[in-house]
């Protein structure tokens, strides 16, 4: 009996080592880490390590964005702060409630952790929902991971920490409540998830994708140099507000004509998805979700009452 | 383990089955998706009767549930056109697995849409029969993190519900040959799942035509989402006229125009 413990755990703990995120910061600007993820799906392979975190380090001390989809990760990401700077965290800022970008918290405990009060509602309402469903999609990286609410509610204005201004901008099109970062003395812009690259964005909580498109332009006319998108590669070309204006364009037109035309949603989710959006991972899985997410707004504004009671 | 005891239920469908369909002489081959429920849903829902897995029955929905609790799902079985008497579905692993027994008549495509409820990963079937006494059985397998038939009523959540049930939108959009007709009727469609909530749903809906003459009669299970949707295309002229009963005894009426 002893021995197959033994065994088992001789077999198991290697395994459990090798659950390691490998997190290796990257310097994008001054004072300026980026921990940039992959643009697949949550899977057991990549932890959920699918996101872009980020943080900077000023005279004051660090300033965290995002902390990741586990605890694992919030962990592995305060040790990779630690290899890089001797400082301390100070600030930690989520930009909004989805579990790739808030469930790292865990190990941020003993810092002020900052978000618009709309994420923290909603993250308290759909937290534990959604972390569950991450141990069913990654399995094991998960472990001991649990919801941690913010302590702070941010309002839209100018965060000064150290000798960094950032502007904390509210807007709303991909969760209802979106929080974006200019770093005014960088340029760099965290755009949190109201930018994807190369990636195709996801709907599960966007209040429309008309207010989403109005968000770009606020986001666009800031003065940015680099671009840090929630997924995807940074940019310092306006190249992801283009792909995302016309990705959400199509989308739109998509779920427009389809409702006009008395599409159902099975039929919807096998439209044809344009060539030139062939590059962006997961574009077909991503319009599987969306038609279910946003088509039942469009297919209601093509139906009128026609029961006898009306 | 599923995929062992699926070989192992096809050879023993492939032993016997052919001598149960003798009269028709038919060969169902293979089962496209593994299942450990076929055995006894044949037996339960079809009466052993003779049948095919006939990929010509297009059942057609996401290869995953975003939403459990509204999953579309398409069945066509256009290829059958004038010969179907009736087409049954259901979810096998769901722990209500029946979602609707459609008979569309003259007037009225042999294809249907909706959205249903989903318990967990699953087989889905749609069973049609057709005017020579053979079942035709199109498949489709369907992962769903789970819990669309347990989950709470959205409906019940919003306040003033009980003053809506019943209400009907509805469209039709012309295509070509035929018109899509769409409906959307306001109901909880509980199923008794849910703690302290009886069974409450849309057990019959009934098409008619222009002349009153009847397109198509469905009986509907609570398996189907709460505020159905459904889809039918219709080759007669409308208006159509769309008559649905609860296992309440209420009656609700709508015309599309």
């Amino acid at each position: 009996m002893r021995w197959i413990l033994l065994l088992c755990l001789s077999l198991s703990l290697p395994a459990l080592a090798d659950l390691d995120y490998a997190l290796k910061p990257r310097l994008i600007a001054d004072d300026t880490w980026l921990l940039e993820g992959s643009t697949d799906n949550f899977a057991k392979a990549n932890g959920g390590n699918i996101v872009n975190t980020a943080f900077i380090v000023t005279e004051a001390g660090v300033v965290v964005i995002d902390t990741g989809p586990s605890r694992r990760y919030g962990e592995a990401m305060r040790e990779a702060i630690a290899r890089v700077t001797p400082k301390p965290v100070i600030q930690v800022l989520i930009t909004h409630h989805h579990p790739d970008h808030a469930l790292g918290n865990q190990a941020f405990k003993d810092v002020p952790i900052g978000a618009l009060a709309d994420t923290t509602r909603l993250l308290h309402e759909q937290g534990d929902g959604m972390a569950e469903n991450l141990y069913r999609m990654v399995g094991d990286w998960m472990r001991g991971t649990e919801v941690v609410l913010p302590t702070q509610v941010l309002e839209p204005g100018v965060l000064s920490v150290g000798r960094h201004d950032l502007r904390l901008l509210a807007l709303t099109g991909h969760t209802g409540a979106d929080l974006a970062i200019l770093d005014q003395s960088t340029g760099v812009l965290f755009t949190g998830d109201l930018v994807f690259y190369q990636r195709a964005l996801t709907t599960p909580n966007s209040p429309g994708l008309t207010a989403w498109l109005a968000d770009l332009d606020t986001l666009q006319a800031l003065p940015w140099t680099l671009i840090v998108p929630g997924h995807g590669p940074v940019a310092s070309d306006a190249q992801p507000f283009a792909q995302m204006r016309d990705y959400l364009t199509w989308l739109d037109q998509l779920l427009r004509g389809g409702a006009a035309q008395g599409s159902d949603m099975a039929e919807m989710i096998r439209s044809p998805i344009p060539e030139r959006f062939a590059a962006i991972s997961l574009s077909r899985y991503e319009l599987i979700r969306s038609v279910s997410h946003l088509y039942p707004r469009y297919e209601r504004e093509q139906m009128q009452r026609v029961d006898s009671a009306r | 383990m599923i995929w062992r005891l699926n070989v192992r239920l096809s050879c023993l469908l492939a032993c016997w089955l052919p001598l149960a369909a003798h009269a028709v002489d038919v060969e169902p081959g293979k089962d496209p998706v593994p299942s450990v429920m076929w055995a006894f849903y044949h037996k339960q829902f079809l009466a052993e009767a003779p049948f095919v897995f006939d990929e010509r029955v297009k059942l057609l929905a996401p290869p995953f549930a975003e939403d459990a609790r509204q999953v579309p799902l398409e069945i066509d079985a256009r290829a059958f056109k004038g010969h179907v008497l009736k087409i049954l579905a259901w979810a096998e692993l769901n722990p209500l697995p029946k979602i609707v027994d459609f008979q569309p008549k003259a007037g009225v495509l042999p294809w249907l849409s909706l959205r249903i409820r989903i318990e967990q990963a699953t087989p889905l079937r749609a069973a049609v029969l057709t005017d020579d006494g053979l079942w035709h059985v199109g498949s489709t397998l369907i992962d769903a993190a789970g819990g669309g038939c347990t989950a709470p009523s959205v409906v019940r959540t919003q306040p003033g519900w009980e003053e809506h049930i019943g209400e009907v939108l509805g469209g039709r959009y012309p295509r070509g040959e035929f018109s899509r007709v769409r409906v959307q009727v306001a109901h909880p469609m509980d199923n008794g799942m849910v703690s302290g909530i009886p069974e409450f749903y849309l057990n019959h809906a009934q098409l008619r035509g222009q002349d009153g003459q009847v397109l198509a009669e469905l009986e509907l299970f609570p398996a189907v989402s709460e505020n159905p949707n459904l889809a039918f295309d219709i080759d007669a002229p409308g208006p159509t006229r769309l008559v649905l009963r609860d296992n309440s005894g209420n009656e609700f009426d709508a015309a599309i125009p």
